[in-house]
């Protein structure tokens, strides 16, 4: 199972495999879009499936397989339950809705909500560029190793002649320069960001997940439970959170940094689940809430379908700030020294470079700059990302279409 | 039996009533539940990092064996007369004494430090932690509401557009790319300062004193990380107060004032740049707490003597008093400062006021 998915699953990225994955994906937004004369729609989504499937193997080539089919029979889909506002033809209309119907309906409501997305994103134009950075960094990771080549040894052959180390700035050769051991700074740059991204990741994810299910349940049951919930969050924000993560990160020793990842939101989800709660307590004297609950349709039912819907803007937009706090967090375990991580990692070059007197060092400046920018970029394209990302979960703010 | 004489019953209803009264005093409550929230992050601490691997022995006595190439039992002996702590005793017995003694106000002696009191070692580094962060923090501070205030005033205008750009990017970059940066590019590429001169808290060859000299160097020292904290929240502040004015300009209250012909200054200040403020305040509040930690990362890049600086290398050091000290005086600051935010938000805002006396 395992090596399946290393195979076409995300380890299918940027090999051969992932290409033919995402081509096989792509026939069928495409054969469905022209035998419906939506061409150019066909051909956005064909595109986006070779992407999705060269980026991310099966996993990606699904995604987006679903994704343009969807957009595309949100083109030819004739609502037949709505005489009024679609083209059908009052014979057409039937009440009666096969699962077939039902499957092809809930498609074209997803393509309408992905074209309406994709509209919002491109609208705001600082978090279009955010978009682009994030994109920039993705295609650089996963792409990137298909073009440049790891540079891990030491090239005492490259010292500069009267050069005290062998640092060295931006050459024709060398684009970011050299670093201490004359390696070739763009390679790790180019190989550095991936275990800082997906740990980042990771992170921000697990944070919301455990914030907005404790914060819901706080909201949504109150009593003991929300009690409880209040004082152990209240405690945690008191603790220092940093030097906390400080010390708990010498006491567990990780052999995967997934387990830094929910080490980070053990600690970190309090202040999300607070405001979750907060909202969950408005919501829930709404009308429609206590509809809800008078119908008795289920705790389940009615925190994802009644109250999330209303709080998912807010909630992604947290993510992005939690993944963005947790690569900050991460990089400066690294920093401290306290966290050994092997390279290639930008949060390790600029311990390494530090300890190693890159700052003091004219020549080593691009050594020391290139992942510093490089992480300050990364977090300005998420920071600028979350304008188009309230813009497509805002329904007040989406609108037209 | 069943009987029970009316008077005897009164004491306890009496006193009942007392304990409701008392149980009920919202001052009380928040106090107690702030002693119960330190109490609790004291034990947790103190058994956490005891769960460190390595003790301050265990450290010194490998630092023994590998720079005096002294054998382990020579350097146990040396190590254990070194310290007045004993690895060995049941960690029970530990906390109950750290604990009878934290309950004098005694926070023990630092292990590494030959035996200074931790609360001397606070009262050094304290100090320059609470005057570089505060006053970062109240520059900030007031550079945010002023140009928030300023940009919801104007807004769409060009102070508006920029200042949303330049918040927003100065917000999304971590401060340590700052500090370095601050370091790299000032210092060593453009040479505007000389390295040596603002890295630690103060040149060792300046006479301490109410004089030029000490104050210009003070500042001088501390100018980066100051620099580095303002670069760092003023972007918050201003997006935070942007916000809040924004919405404050949509009331009612200043249709009305507008409507009955007030000067526009006094608008602005009196109308709009109080109410506004509110939600700030309360931040303010929080945000002092965390001053006190200072930043582990920013006091180390620059080598500043703080108090973030001082819980690194005690956690380095394993110096487990020195460590409790600091994350109880940092838990102590967060605890009295939300204390203070919720009863400032009461004295400032009126309508909490009277929701409280009805």
């Amino acid at each position: 199972m395992i090596a399946l998915n290393d195979a076409v699953g995300f380890g299918a990225a940027a090999t051969l495999t992932g290409l033919v994955i995402g081509v096989l994906c792509g026939l069928v937004p495409l054969i469905l879009g022209l035998r419906n004369a939506v061409i150019r729609h066909a051909i956005i989504g064909f595109i986006a499936c070779v992407f999705g499937g060269f980026a991310a193997g099966v996993w990606g080539g699904l995604l987006m397989m679903l994704l343009s089919t969807a957009v595309v029979i949100s083109f030819m889909y004739v609502d037949r339950q709505d005489p009024f506002t679609s083209r059908a033809s009052i014979e057409d209309v039937d009440f009666e809705e096969s699962n077939f119907d039902f499957f092809i309906r809930q498609m074209a409501a997803l393509g309408r909500s992905v074209r309406a997305a994709s509209y919002a994103l491109v609208r705001n134009k600082a978090g279009f560029i955010g978009f682009l950075g994030l994109l920039f960094f993705f295609l650089m990771t996963v792409f990137g190793p298909l073009f440049i080549e790891y540079d891990g040894s030491t090239h005492m052959e490259r010292r500069r002649p009267g050069a005290a180390s062998l640092y060295s700035g931006p050459s024709r050769e060398f684009p970011l320069g050299l670093d201490w051991q004359g390696r070739d700074v763009l390679s790790h740059i180019v190989y550095g960001g991936e275990n800082l991204i997906v740990v980042s990741v990771e992170a921000g994810l697990l944070t919301t997940i455990i914030a907005v299910i404790l914060g819901a349940l706080a909201g949504l049951l109150g009593g003991y439970v929300d009690q409880i919930l209040s004082a152990l969050s209240n405690f945690i924000l008191t603790v220092p959170s940093f030097p906390l993560l400080l010390v708990l990160a010498s006491i567990l020793t990780f052999d995967s940094l997934s387990y830094l990842a929910l080490l980070f939101a053990v600690l970190y989800w309090p202040t999300l689940m607070r405001a979750v709660r907060a909202q969950v307590f408005s919501l829930r004297e709404r009308d429609y809430v206590q509809a809800a609950f008078s119908l008795d349709l289920g705790l389940w039912h009615i925190i994802f379908r009644e109250v999330m819907p209303n709080m998912i803007s807010y909630i992604v937009v947290n993510m992005i700030f939690t993944i963005r706090s947790a690569m900050y967090n991460v990089v400066g375990l690294v920093f401290l020294g306290m966290v050994l991580i092997n390279e290639p990692d930008w949060g390790v070059m600029i311990y390494l470079g530090r300890s190693r007197g890159a700052i003091f060092n004219p020549d080593a400046a691009s050594m020391l700059l290139s992942p510093i920018i490089a992480i300050a970029l990364f977090q300005l394209s998420l920071v600028l990302f979350t304008r188009s990302l309230e813009e497509i979960f805002n329904p007040r703010l989406r609108q037209g279409l | 039996m069943e009987a029970i004489p009316a008077p005897v019953e009164t004491t306890p209803q009496r006193l009942a009533k007392v304990f409701r009264q008392v149980t009920r005093s919202y001052t009380l409550r928040v106090v107690v539940q702030g002693l119960l929230t330190l109490w609790a992050v004291t034990t947790f601490t103190f058994f956490l990092i005891r769960k460190m691997p390595g003790n301050p022995i265990q450290l010194k006595i490998d630092q023994l064996m590998d720079q005096r190439q002294l054998t382990y039992d020579e350097a146990l002996a040396s190590a254990a007369g070194l310290y007045d702590f004993d690895p060995d005793a049941p960690l029970m017995g530990q906390y109950l004494d750290y604990m009878t003694k934290l309950a004098h106000g005694d926070l023990g002696k630092s292990i590494l430090s030959g035996g200074t009191p931790v609360i001397d070692q606070i009262r050094r580094y304290l100090p320059w932690t609470l005057f570089c962060v505060g006053s970062g923090l109240l520059i900030s501070f007031t550079l945010g509401v002023f140009l928030g205030m300023a940009m919801a005033y104007w807004r769409g205008g060009t102070l508006d557009n920029v200042l949303t750009g330049v918040a927003s990017i100065m917000y999304g970059v971590p401060d340590f790319v700052i500090a370095l940066l601050l370091l790299m590019v000032a210092g060593v590429q453009l040479k505007i300062f000389r390295i040596g001169d603002v890295l630690g808290g103060i040149s060792p060859d300046v006479e301490p004193g109410f004089n030029v000299d000490y104050i210009t160097n003070l500042f001088q020292h501390a100018a980066l990380p100051m620099l580095t904290y303002i670069w760092t929240t003023v972007g918050g502040w201003i997006l935070t107060m942007k916000s809040s004015t924004i919405s404050t300009l949509g009331e009612d209250y200043i249709t009305v004032a507008k409507a009955r012909g007030l000067p526009e200054r006094r608008i602005l200040i009196s109308y709009v740049g109080r109410n506004a403020m509110l939600p700030l305040i309360t931040r303010l509040a929080i945000s002092i707490g965390f001053v006190v930690g200072g930043s582990v990362i920013i006091e180390t890049i620059f080598q500043y003597p703080g108090l973030g600086r001082l819980l690194f290398t005690a956690i380095n050091g394993r110096d487990y008093t020195t460590m409790q000290g600091v994350f109880l005086t940092i838990a102590a600051a967060v605890v009295f400062s939300n204390i203070l935010a919720d009863l400032l938000f009461g004295v400032l805002d009126p309508r909490v006021r009277v929701g409280e006396q009805s």
